[in-house]
């Protein structure tokens, strides 16, 4: 993975967090890292070129109007007020390269002097267990500050620790001996057939992201989110306003619209197409 | 067989695939690679422009320009040659660069005529291929048709349509190659044509990809001649517009790859 500055820009050696998306359902990580780079007003300043990336141009996603700027698949963006840098990922991991993909995105992480990671990520609601809905939608998060997943100040904030996690899974020891260069045990691929209910946790590229970031070092926090496919918009919300307490960012630090703290990109205006052709009534 | 009634749908953004850090990675395929004409040009080739022809009316075009030299040809050990002919023909699954360049300025525009089906997962390859290696383009211009599946907003099979998407190079520029309305907001265009205006926009290359719509038919063909022609005043179009009227709507249209069959050559 190779990361381009973009010309004319400089990399600021302070943003020690980095907030990305992990590919999930209802494309919330993407969409909450959307509203994060529209709202702070965070710049662009380079792109990471990865050979496991399908590829995909476009237009400027954020706006305030479209201006031509070329979209590419994987891009960095920084705030100096935030001190946070945010990649966007776009398109797909080529089928079967996501483990490649991790490990090449943890190197770019460590070798850049980030310090801790945030993943924003979106679980199959189907795969809830037990469901309360006596506090609202709930955030849930896995950290490796403890090695049962555990975070006091993500616990603090109110976010649920992910009960699936175990680290002596089999599927979560396999990502770990992976990305860990020393590992001494040889576990072998996980085949499809044999994946149970319980590896559904470890299959999702977040935790493949999790265990690469884990493995270079870097303090990393998932932060996750249940949902079904659809109109995912409020999940984006949960998943940024969770991302922005968890850094620490303040209303302030945001642009606003309408009174409210939240920019909204240019391009959700087109997210679920065109409106219907009235004509036809 | 799921019950389409009781069983839970599958994603409809996502393959359950994409999602799935322990599906088996691809088995690995020999690299594309060029394969020169004799006697073999001085590598790299440096044109002025280079003209990357993926659509259906734009191979058309480039198909039908007379006085063009073909340099060489890109090959992809998965694309069979059955059924290709010995001249080049617009039936064939090929990708082949010719040189428009008169005798004066040899190889200062290249063409370069993408017949054959690129996948998404051999995109960048191709694309590294064509710009950066041996060839190294000062400017490039990439034509490609609109997506449907991708656009958010609405095509009307009887409208022609053209857009642009450029590289910050390109933009910055004072004179630019294309006049056209910017692709909006909220679509993407992937595949190769995605890959290749990445490459440029990485490599700080001047490129333009040109997405017009309808994916065929003689408007839109007229339309990409029109432009090229803006692009490099020598060049004949008088070909390429003849008899166009008489030839089907369907004029150029690049087979689906999933009609495609070994079978039949």
């Amino acid at each position: 993975m190779e990361f381009v500055v973009e010309e004319g820009k400089l990399v600021n050696e302070d943003c020690s967090t980095l907030v990305l998306p992990a590919l999930s359902i209802g494309n919330v990580g993407q969409l909450a890292v959307d509203l994060l780079v529209s709202s702070t007003g965070a710049e662009r300043v380079g792109y990471l070129d990865d050979p496991n990336l399908l590829p995909c141009v476009g237009n400027d996603a954020y706006g305030p109007l479209p201006c031509g700027d070329i979209a590419l698949p994987l891009e960095v963006y920084e705030s100096s007020s935030i001190a946070t840098t945010l990649a966007q990922q776009r398109s797909p991991v080529a089928k079967g390269l996501m483990i490649k993909f991790a490990e090449n995105i943890a190197d770019f992480a460590a070798s850049s002097g980030k310090k801790h990671v945030i993943v924003l990520s979106s679980l199959d609601f189907q795969r809830l267990h037990n469901l309360d809905l006596s506090r609202g939608p709930q955030v849930y998060y896995l950290s490796n500050a403890e090695s049962d997943g555990r975070d006091d100040h993500c616990e603090r904030l109110g976010f649920g620790r992910l009960r699936e996690y175990d680290s002596e899974g089999r599927c979560w020891k396999y990502l770990s001996s992976v990305f860990e260069k020393n590992s001494e045990e040889e576990l072998t691929f996980p085949s499809e057939d044999e994946l149970e209910d319980i590896d559904y946790y470890p299959s999702l590229p977040f935790a493949a992201l999790f265990s690469a970031f884990k493995a270079r070092g870097l303090k990393v926090t998932c932060l996750l989110c249940y949902c079904s496919e659809g109109d995912n918009i409020p999940e984006a919300f949960l998943l940024a306003e969770a991302a922005s307490k968890l850094t620490g960012l303040t209303p302030d630090k945001f642009h606003g619209e309408e009174g409210g703290k939240w920019r909204i990109p240019y391009s959700w205006k087109s997210m679920y197409g065109a409106p219907p052709d009235m004509s036809m009534f | 067989m799921e019950d389409v009634l009781t069983e839970n749908p599958p994603p409809s953004r996502f393959f359950q695939e994409d999602l799935n850090n322990f599906v088996p990675p691809p088995e690995s395929i020999p690299s594309p690679f060029i394969l020169f004409s004799n006697p073999k040009p001085e590598l790299p080739l440096r044109p002025s422009l280079l003209i990357i022809a993926i659509s259906s009316p734009s191979l058309y075009v480039s198909h039908n320009l007379p006085s063009k030299t073909l340099l060489g040809s890109l090959i992809m050990p998965e694309v069979p040659f059955s059924g290709n002919t010995i001249e080049p023909s617009l039936e064939d699954k090929s990708c082949n660069i010719y040189s428009l360049s008169s005798t004066d300025d040899k190889n200062s525009i290249l063409l370069v005529s993408v017949q054959l089906p690129v996948s998404p997962e051999r995109s960048n390859l191709v694309s590294r291929l064509l710009i950066g290696q041996d060839i190294i383009p000062e400017r490039v211009i990439i034509l490609d048709s609109i997506q449907s599946r991708n656009f958010r907003g609405r095509l009307s099979p009887d409208e022609t349509l053209a857009a642009k998407l450029e590289t910050s190079a390109e933009k910055k520029a004072t004179s630019h190659l294309v006049n056209l309305d910017y692709f909006p907001s909220g679509s993407v265009i992937d595949g190769l044509s995605a890959s290749l205006l990445s490459r440029c926009q990485l490599k700080n290359i001047r490129g333009t990809l040109v997405i017009s719509w309808p994916e065929f038919g003689p408007s839109v063909i007229k339309f990409i001649g029109a432009l090229l022609k803006k692009i490099v005043p020598s060049l004949d179009v008088a070909s390429v517009n003849k008899d166009l009227e008489k030839n089907s709507s369907r004029t150029g249209l690049k087979k689906d790859t999933w009609l495609d069959s070994d079978l039949y050559t």
